[in-house]
């Protein structure tokens, strides 16, 4: 995006949720990977101020010198708090304080933070903190855009349509939806809400669909974000996610029933039989 | 349900519905703040209107709730009419 005075503007996103462990961080780590690689000039900043997190979930704890909290109250230049990605060098991180509380920052700051982000980059996400207190809202005082990430829990929708609400009342238009760690199996056996339920009951537009998948276990283990792994239908599912943000039109695909060990050799003992 | 449909794991409502109903009423609570007590007074106020047009509304009898739709949430009252009193008015 271009100002008519010929200053680049990136979007700002902010991707929050109410409830925490819905996966706000693995979307947000993917998600900017994805767009990343997809040619984007991207900053993840995480704004959970005390509980850092982004960090260790891309790999990248060991290079953090400046933190956002330094950048904000002047002891670092804003290019020096950014940490380039191990692989992608249009990616950067700005992490989280750890030392600091959550109050360490206030809405003005965030605001000319991610001005500032957005000369600089095309996409700005931001990792919000889980609530709906101050971190929430300074986490989404900068944005243009909102996605909300939920599971199929009656305790996350619950959470999601409050953020909803918030987000609607702080003027930021209809947030995107993101539905997290649905199990094919259990939805196809009415044991846990389908995508079309939660849409029903959030009523806003969704912009991904991401399984449950072990493979997003593995990649935060070792660092890496899972839409580098080609086998990870999470990965894929992020992938797409990217793509849709950028304006393409993307099916969403019907979902697999991911099958254990044990199911893959009775199915294959099954169809010898037959 | 029967005891014995429960017993051997029977016909219960599949928990992904039961999670939506509840849900649609837990939703709906949460963005109009109905307390139980707001509810009361409002089924008394609704006795009280219907009171005039027809005989013997009871307001502990009306049943209100509120249904999410697509578009628009509902109100949804059951309001049961006392029969074989038509001697009033």
């Amino acid at each position: 995006m271009q100002r008519s005075n010929g200053e680049h503007m990136g979007r700002v996103i902010t991707i929050t949720s109410g409830k925490g462990g819905v996966g706000k961080t693995t979307t947000t780590a993917n998600l900017g990977t994805a767009l990343a690689l997809q040619g984007g000039r991207v900053v993840v900043v995480d704004a959970d101020i005390g509980l850092r997190n982004l960090d260790v979930v891309m790999g990248l704890e060991n290079r953090i010198v400046y933190d956002l909290v330094d950048v904000v109250e002047g002891r670092a230049r804003l290019r020096q708090a950014l940490i380039k990605d191990k692989r992608l060098p249009e990616l950067c991180l700005l992490p989280a304080a750890q030392t600091r509380d959550k109050d360490a920052v206030t809405r003005e700051q965030m605001i000319d933070l991610t001005g500032q982000l957005r000369r600089e980059f095309d996409f700005v996400l931001i990792d919000s903190p889980a609530g709906i207190e101050n971190g929430f809202r300074n986490a989404i005082a900068g944005a243009d855009e909102v996605i909300i990430v939920t599971t199929p829990e009656v305790s996350a929708v619950r959470d999601a349509d409050r953020i909803i609400g918030l987000v609607e009342a702080a003027e930021k238009g209809p947030p995107n939806l993101v539905v997290n760690r649905i199990k094919p199996r259990l939805v196809n056996r009415g044991e846990m809400l389908s995508v079309e339920d939660v849409l029903e009951l959030l009523a806003i537009t969704l912009i991904g669909i991401v399984p449950d998948d072990e493979s997003i276990v593995t990649s935060t283990n070792r660092g890496e974000a899972a839409v580098y792994d080609h086998q990870s239908q999470a990965g894929r599912a992020f992938l797409d996610v990217a793509r849709r943000l950028r304006g393409e039109e993307v099916p969403f695909p019907v979902l697999q029933e991911q099958q254990g060990v044990l199911e893959r050799f009775f199915g294959i003992f099954g169809r010898r039989r037959s | 349900m029967g005891f014995f449909e429960n017993l051997f794991g029977g016909r219960r409502d599949p928990s992904a519905s039961v999670a939506k109903q509840r849900l649609m009423m837990v939703l709906v609570d949460d963005r109009y703040k109905l307390t139980p007590e707001t509810l009361e007074q409002m089924k008394v106020e609704i006795a009280g209107v219907l009171s005039r047009y027809l005989p013997a509304v009871d307001a502990e009898q009306i049943e209100v709730k509120i249904l999410r739709g697509e578009v628009n949430d509902y109100l949804k009252a059951d309001i049961p009419l006392k029969r074989g009193q038509p001697d009033v008015g």
